[in-house]
């Protein structure tokens, strides 16, 4: 634990719930690490923590984008993340409307 | 369980046909097969259907039970069972034949024995067989095991081979020993397509535009972890699961495969601005990963999409 740095002051999870929700100004969002389901993965390395996590996102800015651009838009949103170790994201990115927040 | 599969598509086509036929011959539409078994586990010997889903009026009770043991009939002897004829239609083979675990004996047109089988979907096997050779299946004898596990089918099986052993003296040509006429060939695959023919060729032109071409001459491309036989990542296993059920001809690319596609996984994360795998290429535009590709695959959209 004490070897990962700057991972000692926040885990991933809550990095990744900052970022989306000051980006995305998510009305709802969920993180869940499940690198647990993946450990001994073949592309994960010794590192393997925190890779794996599924992410449930609720935003306005989703309106009129198709799911190639939601995505794309949580991606940006992660891109340190994703360059620092964390191999994949399951996403569900819906609007307010689909999800009947409205 | 196996009923409980039915697409609902199958359903709706075989109801028309259900009534059409009912007039001559009896045997349960999926629907209607369902609640069949959960009343004939309480009661063997007796069952009766709720009237909603009944197309014909009661005069016909009595006759269904025994004609409907044509098709639907608890493991009997084989000699006691009748023998179904086999329609034209895979519509209305679907209508005869119960989605059921259980036993089957296929008959030709001369009323001679080919091949005795077992199965966790009868309709679906006999669909099969009578693809692959119409020529032999002319009438087929149904026993359905309930609470089928695997040595109540096969017992059930053997018991039905016996029989016909004890009957005629000799196995069913189809279950002789070499003989692969009944059985399921598992859907060719298709080699995974290389970006180069191995490590130390010099690219002659940019990754990139190796990417590009590849996505725009094939209609659907994959670039999953591992090959299209043993993915290496349960996300890439699931698009290749989605692809086959599609059953759409699909060309794949292992990212995985340094020796073949060294440097492809940076290269396509950028060329796509994707940064994760698998990715799934449709006319040369990225259609998402997994995620994505599995709701479009649950709304419909995705068959959609590949028809255009």
């Amino acid at each position: 634990m004490g070897s990962r740095g700057t991972n000692l002051l926040l885990s991933r999870a809550s990095r990744i719930k900052s970022k989306l929700q000051s980006v995305l100004e998510a009305k709802f969002l969920e993180v869940e690490d499940v690198s647990y389901q993946h450990a001994g993965h073949a592309a994960v390395k010794d590192n393997a923590n925190e890779t794996h996590f599924n992410v449930k996102v609720v935003s306005g800015k989703f309106d009129g984008q198709n799911l190639v651009k939601r995505h794309r838009m949580v991606y940006d949103a992660l891109a340190d993340e994703l360059e620092s170790g964390l191999h994949a994201l399951s996403i569900v990115a819906k609007t307010p409307k689909e999800a009947g927040l409205n | 369980m196996a009923a409980m599969n039915l697409s609902s598509s199958t359903h709706t086509a075989s109801s028309s046909t259900f009534r059409l036929l009912s007039a001559s011959r009896t045997y349960t539409s999926p629907k209607s097969h369902l609640c069949f078994h959960s009343t004939h586990i309480k009661n063997r010997s007796f069952f009766s259907f709720p009237s909603s889903i009944s197309h014909k009026p009661n005069h016909t009770t009595k006759n269904r039970r025994s004609h409907l043991s044509l098709v639907v009939s608890a493991l009997g002897k084989l000699s006691d069972t009748e023998s179904v004829p086999v329609p034209p239609e895979s519509d209305a083979v679907s209508a005869v034949f119960p989605p059921a675990s259980g036993v089957y004996a296929v008959y030709d047109k001369n009323g001679d024995m080919q091949f005795v089988g077992l199965s966790r979907n009868i309709q679906s096997s006999i669909l099969y067989h009578q693809k692959s050779v119409p020529e032999l299946c002319a009438s087929i004898k149904v026993g359905v095991v309930d609470n089928p596990d695997r040595s109540a089918l096969t017992q059930a099986w053997k018991s039905w081979m016996e029989e016909h052993i004890e009957a005629a003296g000799k196995v069913p040509p189809g279950n002789e020993t070499g003989n692969t006429t009944w059985v399921r060939q598992a859907p060719k695959k298709k080699a995974d397509l290389r970006i180069t023919p191995g490590r130390n060729v010099q690219l002659t032109v940019p990754l990139e535009e190796l990417i590009d071409r590849m996505v725009k001459e094939n209609k659907v491309v994959a670039f999953i972890k591992g090959s299209r036989t043993a993915p290496q990542c349960g996300f890439s296993q699931r698009v290749v699961g989605i692809l086959e059920s599609e059953g759409v001809d699909y060309e794949s690319v292992d990212v995985l495969d340094e020796e073949h596609n060294g440097g492809l996984r940076e290269t396509l994360k950028k060329y796509s601005n994707w940064p994760t795998f698998p990715q799934v290429f449709v006319n040369g535009e990225l259609v998402g990963g997994c995620d994505i590709l599995s709701s479009m695959h649950e709304t419909g959209e995705l068959s959609g999409l590949f028809k255009k």
